[in-house]
């Protein structure tokens, strides 16, 4: 009953956001047709604009997406001639999911790290050291970073590829350069999360009871501290999986980062409408999943649909 | 802590096979002889690579290795015989017979002359939406059918047998040669365009008749193309592998093209160009278009002759091609950009300048049309451009000359791209910044620009004259005749000054001194069959 309840208010919730993000497309001025190249006669426009179904009424237009978008199709693309949207997204996405999955697994890995030998440290060299690295992460935009980083591991010192795709050492600087700032924020998270924790009476009374530290910091205080985290961890892993716009373009990804922002530029009005879709899909995917493992790392939060 | 260990252990797990998986293509080339190879730099995916449908520099200089059409260029730019061995013209100027070469598609069917009669017919079909069906408006019927008022059986173009294609134009046409040579005109194989509704999609399916033929085509990343050995000339050509890049951001391609990773890159960030300017392997050429501000001659007060000449004699070209746009491009004082070879040489050569910037004649015109229209003060003046950097720069360099010279407050404004297309398509401006690109080389289709009933000529000026002149060229088969008339042309747009020419384009290239025999055509990406890789 919880999923269908739950798959019942995605759906909604997918039906708003084309509904307004067609809305808000159609009322910037411009025109997917216009270029400085070839101003066409009117006549040309039109069979251009009846390809495309722009020729149609708003109302008209606008049904005849969402019939297409129920069957999953997300129609042509104006600016590409030859791929159609669903093709776009399936060509780039797989490059922009490596890419996400491996920042996602660096910030979480290092980045939970950081934030827990922060926390045990508080107010040593190690804390201060770590806290100093995650402010650099988070406030050195990713289009700095980038070439800082090629021009030191490409081009001084060769030992990887500047850029463009191809074998797994193309992944490399592309992971890092999109993982620092998600890995500083968690540590920060992390180290927040995790003093609280300890300050709890319940870590007071396992310590009472005589259980090792260790013990304590690894079944009752990573364990509580994680929750925060895991609230972050959804948005982050959807913005991560369907890539971004800078470090896909620094480092030539074919992924479908570029998208979101080029297709606005060319005013195609297909590929707005089907990548916004396509984030939103996996940004709601995403935060199913982190309900269901707040039950997991939590066992007092139940999964029920009250107040849903 | 423990499962979260394990989540990401398993997601390591999951992903190592895989990019194990995908780090195996190291090429070894063959010892000895040097691999007649060359990687480049596209910076975007080609929009498309039908021939009917590409619209873009990029896309076309991917159609023009792999596809050919009747005609195609030489070495040196000129247009020669490609699959048509014979054309003949008939008296009246106005039908070519022509007949075809021996030729075959790289799936080894043989070039028709019905693929031709389909091709063009299907780019003048409305339904197919093409952007540059009016390219082939000069066929006989073409225009009526495009616009869907007239039939596809009165297109001038007829298959008479296998090997002879009929063309009859709507008058007689010059330039005809070099329309043939525009990838618009390129034939597309019938049988696999009707067969595969997505054949031009990947590199497996797309069927072509060029000197290359593509061999791989990772969407967005990279395309390949390979020598064509059912081409009918592939003996000349020396180039046998060619990569194309998708890297878009300007400083990562120069990086790799400093490491190596690609061998030639057809532009630079513009702050390298000091560091790169006289190395053996930068190169500056020529680029058929013209960077220039249009005037609005239905507003105050580009509305007087006087003030258009007076904006266009106080600023100082070669101070913003030498101390802002930086790329070596030459000022402008005309509006067809040098590369039209004619009988008597260049056409811009013959006549460089229509005027020379003077500060004190500006300011004299100036005040003349205030006196003339009774302003007290110059009415108040916006200038638009597009939001980039460049434009900027350039802009704000104009603005301080024009209020340096001739006391003269230009107020600066800039849009996204396709809002600008919008505000100057409605003429919401006074001033506003244009570039143009002859599509081929010829001053045909960049004086057309300003036709009083061409879409692009956003300044309301019409002149009956100008566009009585261009009609005129149109017809003249003499090409000494024909280039006169156009400068007759020219002569008549300079004089009234609709707009303000500041510099001709230039292209900026890197081409690693491994490589010799790279052309670079004034109007198009380097064309790279005759290239040879002679050293390591």
């Amino acid at each position: 009953m919880y999923i269908i309840k739950r798959l019942f208010t995605m759906l909604v919730t997918i039906w708003v956001i084309t509904t307004l993000t067609f809305i808000i497309m159609h009322s910037i001025p411009g025109d997917p047709f216009a270029s400085d190249a070839d101003v066409l006669p009117e006549e040309v426009l039109e069979n251009m604009r009846a390809k495309f179904n722009l020729d149609e009424p708003m109302p008209v237009q606008y049904a005849l997406y969402l019939k297409n978008l129920a069957t999953l199709d997300l129609g042509p693309s104006i600016q590409s001639k030859t791929r159609d949207v669903n093709t776009l997204i399936a060509d780039g996405f797989p490059a922009s999911a490596l890419l996400g999955i491996q920042s996602l697994v660096i910030a979480l890995v290092f980045g939970l790290i950081l934030g827990i030998i922060a926390a045990l440290n508080r107010n040593g060299i190690i804390d201060y050291a770590a806290m100093a690295f995650a402010i650099i992460g988070i406030s050195i935009p990713s289009f700095i970073l980038a070439p800082l980083l090629i021009k030191y591991f490409a081009v001084d010192w060769g030992l990887l590829p500047v850029a463009s795709w191809g074998t797994w050492l193309h992944t490399v600087l592309p992971s890092v350069a999109l993982a620092t700032a998600p890995l500083a924020i968690v540590a920060r998270f992390m180290r927040s999360s995790m003093l609280e924790v300890m300050n709890q009476n319940y870590i007071k009374t396992a310590d009472a009871k005589g259980l090792s530290t260790t013990g304590i910091v690894i079944k009752h205080g990573i364990r509580n501290a994680l929750i925060p985290v895991i609230s972050f961890i959804g948005p982050l892993a959807a913005f991560l999986l369907t890539g971004t716009f800078v470090i896909e373009k620094i480092f030539a990804i074919p992924g479908i980062g570029k998208y979101f922002v080029d297709s606005i530029f060319n005013r195609d009005y297909p590929v707005i409408l089907g990548t916004t879709i396509f984030f939103s899909a996996i940004l709601i995917i995403t935060l199913f999943l982190v309900d269901i493992s707040y039950r997991i790392v939590d066992p007092r939060i139940k999964l029920s649909s009250k107040g849903d | 802590m423990k499962k979260s260990l394990l989540m990401s252990l398993m997601m390591v797990l999951v992903i190592v096979p895989f990019l194990s998986a995908c780090s195996g293509d190291e090429d070894a080339s063959g010892d000895g002889e040097v691999a007649q190879e060359i990687t480049v730099n596209a910076s975007s995916e080609p929009p498309s690579l039908d021939p009917a449908l590409a619209t873009d520099t990029t896309s076309g200089w991917v159609i023009e290795h792999v596809f050919e059409g009747l005609y195609t260029k030489n070495k040196d730019g000129e247009v020669v015989p490609g699959l048509a061995e014979k054309m003949e013209l008939s008296d009246d100027k106005k039908v070519y017979t022509i007949t075809l070469r021996d030729a075959k598609w790289s799936n080894g069917d043989p070039v028709t002359a019905e693929d031709f009669e389909y091709s063009w017919k299907r780019i003048l079909n409305p339904e197919t939406g093409s952007s540059f069906a009016f390219y082939l408006y000069y066929l006989k019927g073409a225009e009526e059918y495009n616009k869907g008022k007239g039939s596809v059986d009165d297109v001038g173009v007829t298959a008479v047998d296998d090997k002879t294609l009929k063309v009859e134009l709507n008058s007689p046409t010059g330039f005809f040669e070099k329309l043939l040579a525009f990838w618009s005109y390129y034939p597309v194989n019938k049988s696999v365009v009707e067969g595969n509704k997505n054949w031009v999609a990947e590199a497996d399916t797309l069927v072509s008749n060029g000197a290359y033929k593509l061999s791989s085509w990772e969407h967005d990343n990279q395309l390949v193309a390979e020598k064509n050995d059912n081409y009918w000339d592939k003996e000349n050509i020396s180039m046998e592998k060619i990569t194309w890049k998708m890297v878009n951001d300007a400083t990562t391609y120069y990086q790799m093209y400093k490491s190596g990773e690609l061998d030639l890159i057809t532009s630079l960030p513009v702050d390298v160009i000091p560091q790169e300017e006289g190395n053996e392997d930068f190169k500056i050429t020529p680029y058929f278009g013209t960077y220039m501000y249009m005037f609005n001659v239905d507003k105050e007060p580009f509305t007087n002759p006087k003030v258009r000449r007076a904006f266009n004699l106080a600023i100082d070209r070669a101070s913003i091609t030498e101390n802002i746009s930086q790329s070596g491009e030459k000022p402008a004082k005309a509006f067809v950009p040098y590369g039209v070879e004619t009988p008597e040489g260049d056409f811009r050569e013959q006549k460089e300048a229509y005027f020379e910037e003077n500060v004190e004649e500006a300011k004299k015109l100036l005040e003349e049309a205030k006196q003339e229209e009774g302003w007290d003060e110059l009415p108040a003046v916006e200038l638009i451009y597009n939001t980039s950097e460049n434009h900027k720069k350039i802009a704000e360099g104009v603005q301080e000359m024009l209020k340096q010279n001739l006391g003269v407050e230009v107020t600066l404004n800039n849009q996204e791209w396709k809002t600008y297309l919008d505000t100057t398509d409605q003429g919401n401006f006074q001033m506003a910044r244009m570039g143009w690109i002859g599509i081929y080389v010829d001053p045909t289709p960049i004086l057309d620009y300003y036709l009083g009933d061409s879409p692009n000529n956003r300044t309301n000026w019409v002149n009956e004259k100008y566009d009585s002149l261009m009609a005129k060229s149109k017809g003249i088969q003499d090409e000494a005749e024909r280039m006169k008339v156009l400068h007759e042309a020219e002569d008549v747009l300079m004089e009234d000054l609709p707009f303000m020419p500041v510099y001709y384009y230039t292209n900026n290239y890197l081409t690693s001194t491994d490589y010799e025999g790279v052309v670079y055509p004034v109007n198009r990406y380097p064309n790279l069959r005759w290239a040879k890789k002679v050293s390591n």
